[in-house]
């Protein structure tokens, strides 16, 4: 195939790439089995799994009780003994009762048996806030990208949930995939023929010249807007979405943000310690010349009513505000 | 197995601690000793398509399952020579080629692991069963519930072996649990629940081999509750709260001479038997030590090895 | 007169859909209440009713097509002889009855 021939691409919704790729590996690996709630007949809760029970029985696609913390040890345990379990985690928000399995005991496997076990497990989980309240509205993944043995990924766009989904079923070890409640409304254009998107590689979705703003996950459509109305106000902005927080890939971003002079990180979760936080200092340590800033949530739990909610997240009018400030420092 | 062999491994077990803790150099462990029929009973219904897990009170089971006291000792004190290269020490102490899928040193963390380990072998049609071995401690635990729920609805081939020393570091059971019977906790869920003597090796063995037999043959999950004594204090680091007459009756129900005293009535060893049984397990240990002794500590370069 | 069948609005988050079936070919009366389309969301299918009698006369997006919220997917006429209009552009929409499961 010629280097100039476009890859033939089929527009998916979020859901549909999520439940293509899991329909490829389970074809093509037997160990991989699903474990959730409402995950069989139901289809899952964004009907990201309609169809997989049919295609491949219950015993390879298995409701569980509400019990995240068996949910998520059963995956970690059979990962260990050879199965490829995906468990899937609805919110965010009680992954935190699945923590000792995946912290303690998924993430550490390899290194505190010297080798021995490695656990092939691939947790899957729905972040963000959209009305459903204070419990039902996190993003924590700034919490799990600094733990030691574990890869955290984070798409923004259905060809990229597909293909970090692929990846990740074929990782050695645990993977953390979080994607968001606000990205199952969206549709993208995806590649017609198998593509695996590699861990620790970000992407350039703008280029730009005045401003960099790094960000991931449905935040990168924030970012993707924000640089839309900037640019009618002479502003040029790089956006780039990190698609993986560990590993990062730190040289796209630095590289960037080395040209532009400014960075400006952009996240749904909390600033302290957050991805931004994260970024910016890294990015701080190869070049102390760059200006940075970070956008993030309020430093509040994120209601379900309508106007705190609006008033705790960033938005495209946030972003533009932060830039301009970020510039004129 | 012959019952002298239960004997000889529950005498290794106490032995190769004795040993231990008496280097200057022992490390934080937490002691099997006294509830060494508890791992040798339970090892004895198993086969090598079996799996076990345990708590971070590792070394008796690790022993039991037949885990080289060499590399065993040269785990517990940081030498790459041990199974886990010396990162995991006795908490973590694994080597799932011998069947020892490893201990875990959160309590009741292992359990949702174990159902999984049994969930990989009921969806692969393996033949193994998990046995997983906990304290009185863990039962405590919403992760030893959803455990239960989970193994029975499923039907997995999972033991759950509690062994209940009646002491959770310093808090007593009946100030911490609120069944009397630990067994009894399997009970809502339709797991079958046992209780025995965890003292005597034969009443183990027994116990157990009916129920991984069960399990083997795809009847599911079952709770064994083994009632024991530890003769130590919860670990090296904490201080012993029984009295003196308490110690001297947990001690009094010594699980190795229980053993020997039958074996003596019996006929079936005399006390020169007994006493070469010693002194072989003296040398094996005093061999373990020495294989432990010569191996190297790891470059502290596998820091970062093994890691993701 | 031509109406334009467009997707209908109004369904929560839903800013495009895509064509999951025609339920008649070119030439189909359909009577009101009928099924014309089904429409899928992502995460809903979106079942289009005639909300008034006509004939359907060219078929704007096929099956697998996607199409955004109040842009038309089909041309419909009160009578089979009407001359098909150049555009959709200017057409009124065709009344319709929406159901979302």
């Amino acid at each position: 195939m010629s280097a100039d021939a476009p890859a033939a691409r089929v527009k998916l919704f979020f859901r549909e790439a999520i439940a293509r790729a899991l329909r490829e590996e389970m074809t093509r690996d037997e160990r991989i089995i699903l474990l959730g709630q409402d995950v069989g007949d139901f289809g899952g809760s964004y009907k990201e799994f309609v169809g997989l029970k049919a295609a491949f029985g219950r015993t390879r696609v298995r409701d569980m009780p509400v019990a995240e913390a068996a949910m998520v040890g059963l995956g970690v345990g059979a990962a260990a003994a050879g199965l490829r379990p995906l468990v899937s985690i609805t919110y965010m928000d009680f992954l935190m009762l699945g923590l000792d399995p995946l912290v303690n005991y998924a993430a550490k496997a390899r290194f505190k048996t010297g080798g021995q076990l490695t656990v092939p497990l691939v947790v899957k989980t729905t972040a963000g806030a959209k009305g459903q309240g204070v419990a039902h509205s996190q993003c924590v993944e700034a919490w799990l990208m600094s733990v030691p043995g574990l890869t955290v990924v984070a798409p923004s766009t259905a060809a990229d949930a597909y293909g970090l989904l692929k990846s990740a079923l074929r990782a050695p070890g645990p993977v953390l995939f979080v994607d968001h409640k606000r990205l199952f409304p969206t549709a993208g254009e995806v590649p017609a023929d198998e593509v695996l998107v590699p861990f620790g590689q970000a992407a350039v979705r703008r280029a730009g010249e005045h401003v960099t703003i790094a960000s991931h996950g449905y935040m990168v459509r924030v970012a993707l807007e924000a640089a839309d109305r900037l640019a009618g106000q002479g502003v040029s902005c790089e956006v780039i979405d990190l698609r993986s927080l560990a590993p990062l890939d730190l040289d796209t971003v630095a590289a960037s943000a080395g040209r532009t002079g400014a960075l400006l990180t952009l996240e749904e979760g909390q600033l302290t310690c957050g991805v931004g936080a994260e970024v910016a200092f890294r990015v701080r340590e190869r070049y102390d010349t760059v200006k940075l800033a970070r956008v993030g949530a309020l430093p509040a739990p994120v209601s379900s009513n309508p106007v705190l909610e609006a008033a705790c997240l960033p938005d495209a009018a946030r972003v533009v505000a932060a830039v301009r400030r970020l510039l004129k420092s | 197995m012959d019952q002298a062999l239960l004997l000889r491994d529950m005498m290794l077990i106490r032995a190769f601690e004795a040993a231990l803790v008496a280097r200057p150099d022992h490390g934080f462990q937490l002691l099997s000793s006294g509830e060494e029929a508890v791992a040798v009973g339970l090892c004895a219904a198993l086969n090598a398509d079996d799996q076990l897990l345990s708590s971070g009170r590792a070394i008796g089971p690790a022993l039991a399952r037949g885990l080289d006291p060499g590399a065993v000792m040269a785990e517990l004190l940081g030498r790459v020579a041990g199974p886990n290269r010396g990162k995991g020490g006795r908490g973590h102490l694994a080597q799932p080629s011998a069947g020892f899928f490893g201990a875990h040193a959160v309590v009741g963390g292992n359990l949702t692991i174990a159902a999984g380990v049994a969930l990989a072998f009921q969806t692969q049609h393996r033949p193994g069963v998990v046995a997983c071995v906990f304290g009185d401690g863990a039962c405590g635990a919403g992760a030893l519930h959803e455990t239960l729920n989970i193994a029975a609805l499923w039907t997995l081939p999972l033991l759950l072996v509690c062994d209940n020393n009646g002491l959770s570091v310093a808090t007593p059971s009946a100030e911490a649990l609120a069944p009397a019977r630990l067994s009894d906790l399997a009970a809502p869920f339709g797991v079958p629940g046992i209780t025995v003597d965890g003292m005597d090796v034969l009443a183990v063995r027994a116990a157990a081999t009916g129920l991984v037999e069960r399990a083997r043959a795809g009847r599911g999950p079952a709770f064994l509750e083994c009632r024991a004594e530890r003769f130590s204090s919860h670990s090296t680091a904490t201080r012993e709260t029984r009295d003196a007459a308490t110690m001297a009756r947990a001690r009094a129900r010594c699980p190795i001479e229980r053993l020997s005293g039958q074996l003596i009535e019996a006929g079936a060893i005399d006390a020169a038997g007994l006493a070469a049984l010693r002194a072989e397990v003296d040398a094996e240990v005093a061999r373990a030590i020495a294989f432990a002794e010569a191996a190297p500590f790891p470059d502290p370069a596998e820091a970062l090895s093994d890691v993701g | 007169m031509f109406y334009a069948l467009t997707v209908p609005g109004g369904v929560e988050e839903v800013e495009e859909v895509r064509v999951l079936e025609w339920h008649g070919q070119v030439g189909r009366v359909f009577a009101p209440g009928e099924l014309v389309v089904e429409l899928e969301t992502h995460k809903a299918l979106v079942e289009v009713r005639a909300g008034q009698a006509g004939v359907l006369r060219r078929i704007l997006c096929a099956e697998g097509d996607w199409q955004a919220v109040g842009q038309p997917v089909a041309l419909l006429s009160d009578s089979p002889e009407d001359p098909l209009p150049e555009t959709a552009d200017g057409l009124a929409a065709l009344a319709v009855e929406f159901e979302v499961s």
